[in-house]
């Protein structure tokens, strides 16, 4: 535990706000349950149904990340709701978050909780993004009124009111995506702003989509109650299904790239997995010298096909180990492979990245040659996995035979990430 | 011309009749609003992705008129949309687009009313009157609106195409008759938020929105899509640069695999799940010796015994990628005989997935149809009576059958040979008849081959 916190304060200190913001909740509310209108208490458990079976429809984002658009959107429906029963008194900020947090907890247990850590500081990271939208909109005085008051005042410009909607429920997001952001980029080892900035763009489509279901929710409450929870949670299912499936194609063409890639494994050509091997490399070496989430992907479609020039070859090279081969026989392997990739059309930045993947880095310093950052990353994994083999047990030499030809064959910068990354994965493994 | 007339002529009716029975619209300023959306989502237009999805704003947009503004105003909104799309047709082409979409719009507008839709909505109402009064009927009006637009564009078509309207309008109301429903519930939401909840003009902005955001996504599944098909094109032609005389067969077998899919009635995605198994059915050749692939003499036992191997080998590659869980059957079979003689299972008849069956016409007759160093390209009917004599022997009939049709509805050119000529002699390809009939010949080879050590967990399942 302890050494949880000293290796993740982000994710530590995320998931204490979100308990806190619970036990808030929880100790502000409890008193008042008793006192609540059924009509009211019939609403909240709606909404609260809502959000936990919207937790279980997941869709994964181009940063990795699972998110649950349906119930984040369910959830903006209640904050911004004008639930008042005809009482004259309107939910507590604090009771609408407690019913929200209940809703994704038991949804998250519904699903069977699965990988602790970052999954819990994700759910945390979300229940503070709505707590903070619950008290802008009906806790924080503007004016003498919470906005939730001026809503009424307003009954006359009600697309103000729905400017005002969006306004909350965006900056809620924007701060729920920042802490995610803080906690995967303390999960993969990732520069901070670089991991913050990748999941804004990654998540910007489907936020808009659930904040605008949010407040349409909130808004078309007042003329036809409850029944515009389903009903306008229609477009964003639509919406969910359009990401889902966009998000499914991708699994499958990365396993359509894996398959490329061994081919040279089946074909005897390589060492098993060392296709594999060196693109989890590359893209680890790669998030930690700041690369973005679409060039990440770049990299690891380079990396997992950097050797498929090998395919063209009459007899295989032993293990297949390139870096043991002359340069021009290097060099024709990369740009065999780089042909084969370009043949797709779709792949270019790939075939660019594979066609230099095996030109020594003093072509930058003497000749001020441009060499893409991931041809200098692969250059290095490579090297490191064909030495130190499979199971890096020969790791020692491999770091020896890089710092030899470092500055000359391979990037001092990638050479020091490459050193990062190792240290750190020694220190998981001796954990 | 006259048909184009006509559609003015009726656009011009629905609008008087609307205006005779409930008058203008009281707010022209949401005729703009909702005319400006209607121009901006035919702009952008419609996106189709794969099969029978898409989405159409413009749809969603008149729905909604109908009763916001209603049969008039929605007969100028839809004039309006139309009128605004920039592009060089002709203009009676123009015309009638701005016609149709206008009559589209009055109709919706006068069933609405018709059905009993309420038409001043700034009360205020109970839940289920809102839900009853105005949700039914605007779906009443959804469908109408359907219909008209699907007649109006079967009318054109058989006047400009001479394609039998029937026809036209049952393709047409399958191919988006449930996206309509989608529409109908999509413009009850904009229709709500708009009058009862008072939200006005923003309402359109708020419910287009999550709209725009699932068609963003969806363009998107189409690119990736595309990259995945070309990726597995590339593949393919990784495997091909071992052996460069038979570069763009697995292609040309992908395509009449295709068609002889078709040919035998199979469903949209059998259809492409045998495209992929012709597409892939000779990938595991990656792990064949290059030197028995451009082998000067003719095989051994041995070389045979190793070349068979690619059937297992393909499936090997193909294991980790779910989509092509269906094809690899196909792959992995695709050399076995009808009469049980073939490699690597020695499967029998209707035991042989059907996949495998259709690979196996489709590899045959292009392996026939194409120029060998040892001897000239076979033409189509050459090739055809070949195939049919082994109906029974080597292959399914029916599928042979189905060849037979296939040839007669599509056009077929022989490959020859580079024109450069080829490198000098070559060993008999492994897709012609003979190579077949050799190892059918000898129970030994077959045991050898069947017996070739794989990986277990890549065995594929034998069909008991």
């Amino acid at each position: 535990m302890i050494q949880f916190i000293r290796s993740h304060p982000i994710s530590a200190a995320v998931t204490l706000a979100g308990a806190t913001a619970f036990g808030w909740a929880l100790v502000v509310t409890a008193p008042q349950v008793p006192s609540l209108p059924g009509s009211e208490l019939l609403t909240l458990l709606a909404f609260l149904a809502v959000v936990a079976v919207g937790e279980t429809a997941r869709v994964t984002i181009l940063t990795g990340r699972d998110t649950t658009p349906i119930s984040t959107a369910a959830a903006f429906g209640l904050i911004l709701s004008d639930l008042d029963g005809g009482t004259g008194h309107p939910l507590s900020a604090a009771t609408v978050v407690l019913a929200i947090t209940v809703g994704m907890v038991g949804g998250s247990l519904l699903r069977g909780l699965r990988g602790a850590g970052a999954g819990i500081a994700g759910t945390s990271a979300r229940v503070i993004g709505v707590t903070l939208a619950a008290l802008l909109y009906r806790q924080v005085d503007f004016g003498g009124h919470t906005l939730l008051a001026w809503q009424a005042a307003w009954s006359d410009r009600r697309w103000l009111v729905a400017i005002t909607m969006l306004a909350v429920g965006g900056v809620a997001v924007l701060f729920d995506l920042t802490l995610e952001g803080g906690v995967r980029a303390e999960r993969d080892g990732a520069p901070l702003r670089r991991s913050i900035v990748d999941e804004y763009r990654a998540a910007a489509g489907l936020s808009t989509a659930l904040v605008i279901s949010g407040a349409l929710i909130a808004l078309a409450g007042t003329a036809i109650g409850i029944a515009a929870l389903p009903l306008f949670l229609f477009p964003l299912i639509l919406t969910y299904f359009a990401v889902q499936r966009f998000a499914s194609i991708r699994t499958t063409y990365r396993e359509t790239i894996g398959a490329l890639s061994s081919l040279t494994d089946v074909a005897g050509y390589t060492l098993a997995g060392h296709g594999e091997r060196v693109s989890t490399l590359s893209v680890a070496m790669g998030r930690d010298l700041g690369l973005s989430s679409r060039a990440l992907t770049d990299l690891e479609y380079a990396a997992l096909l950097h050797d498929l020039g090998q395919v063209a070859l009459r007899a295989p090279i032993p293990s297949g180990a390139t870096v043991m081969a002359a340069p021009a026989d290097q060099q024709r392997i990369a740009h065999d492979g780089a042909e084969i990739v370009r043949s797709t059309g779709v792949l270019d930045t790939v075939a660019e990245v594979l066609e230099a993947q095996t030109a020594p880095y003093r072509q930058v310093r003497e000749f001020g040659q441009d060499l893409p950052m991931s041809s200098r990353i692969i250059k290095v994994a490579n090297a490191y996995d064909d030495i130190a083999g499979p199971d890096g047990s020969h790791d020692d030499r491999a770091m020896e035979r890089i710092h030899l030809g470092l500055g000359y064959e391979y990037d001092p910068r990638v050479v020091d990430s490459l050193t990062r990354i190792l240290v750190r994965r020694r220190r998981v493994a001796g954990r | 011309m006259t048909y184009v007339a006509t559609v003015v002529v009726l656009a011009g009716a629905l609008m008087t009749a609307g205006a005779l029975w409930v008058g203008q619209p009281d707010d022209w300023f949401a005729v703009a609003v909702l005319g400006a959306l209607g121009a901006a989502g035919a702009l952008v237009r419609e996106t189709y992705v794969g099969n029978r999805v898409r989405l159409s704003f413009i749809s969603i947009i008149l729905v909604a008129s109908a009763v916001i503004v209603g049969p008039v105003g929605a007969g100028v909104v839809g004039a309006i949309a139309m009128s605004v799309k920039l592009d060089r047709s002709p203009i009676v082409v123009r015309t009638f687009n701005v016609a149709m979409m206008s009559s589209v719009g009055s109709a919706g507008g006068l069933v609405y009313l018709l059905v009993g839709g309420q038409a001043d909505l700034s009360g205020t109402m109970e839940v289920d009157h809102i839900l009853l009064g105005v949700g039914l009927p605007i779906l009443v009006a959804d469908v109408a609106q359907c219909l008209v637009n699907a007649i109006l564009i079967s009318g054109v078509l058989r006047v400009w195409g001479g394609h039998p309207v029937r026809a036209q309008v049952a393709k047409l109301l399958s191919t988006s008759g449930v996206a309509y429903v989608g529409y109908g519930v999509i413009g009850f939401l904009l229709v709500v938020l708009w009058i009862p909840a008072r939200v006005g003009w923003f309402a359109g902005l708020l419910v287009l929105a999550p709209l725009l955001v699932a068609r963003w996504a969806f363009d998107q599944y189409g690119e990736e899509l595309k990259a995945r098909e070309r990726t597995l094109k590339a593949l393919v032609t990784a495997v091909e640069t071992k052996e460069p005389h038979s570069a763009g067969h697995s292609e040309r077998v992908a395509q009449v695999s295709e068609w002889l899919a078709e040919a035998l009635g199979l469903g949209h995605r059998e259809i492409q799940d045998v495209r992929t198994a012709g597409m892939l059915h000779d990938i595991g050749k990656v792990v064949v010796p290059s030197q028995i692939l451009r082998s000067k003499d003719d095989l051994t036992d041995d070389d045979l015994v190793a070349l068979a191997r690619h059937a297992e080998a393909g499936v090997r590659l193909g294991i980790g990628i779910e989509f092509l869980r269906a094809a690899l059957d196909g792959v992995a079979h695709h050399h076995e005989r009808f009469d049980g003689l073939g490699y690597p299972s020695g499967l029998a008849g209707e035991a042989i997935p059907l996949t495998a069956r259709i690979v196996a016409v489709a590899d045959c007759f292009e392996a026939l149809t194409t120029a060998r160093p040892y001897r000239p390209a076979k033409s189509v009917a050459e090739a055809l009576v070949v195939v049919q004599e082994r109906a029974g022997s080597q292959f399914d009939p029916d599928v042979v059958e189905a060849l037979d049709k296939v040839l007669a509805r599509h056009a077929w050119t022989p490959t020859e040979g580079p024109e450069e000529g080829f490198p000098g002699r070559l060993a008999m390809d492994h897709d012609e008849p003979e190579v077949s009939d050799r190892i059918a010949a000898r129970a030994d080879l077959r045991a050898l081959i069947a017996g070739t050590p794989v990986p277990s967990d890549s065995r594929p399942r034998v069909p008991s």
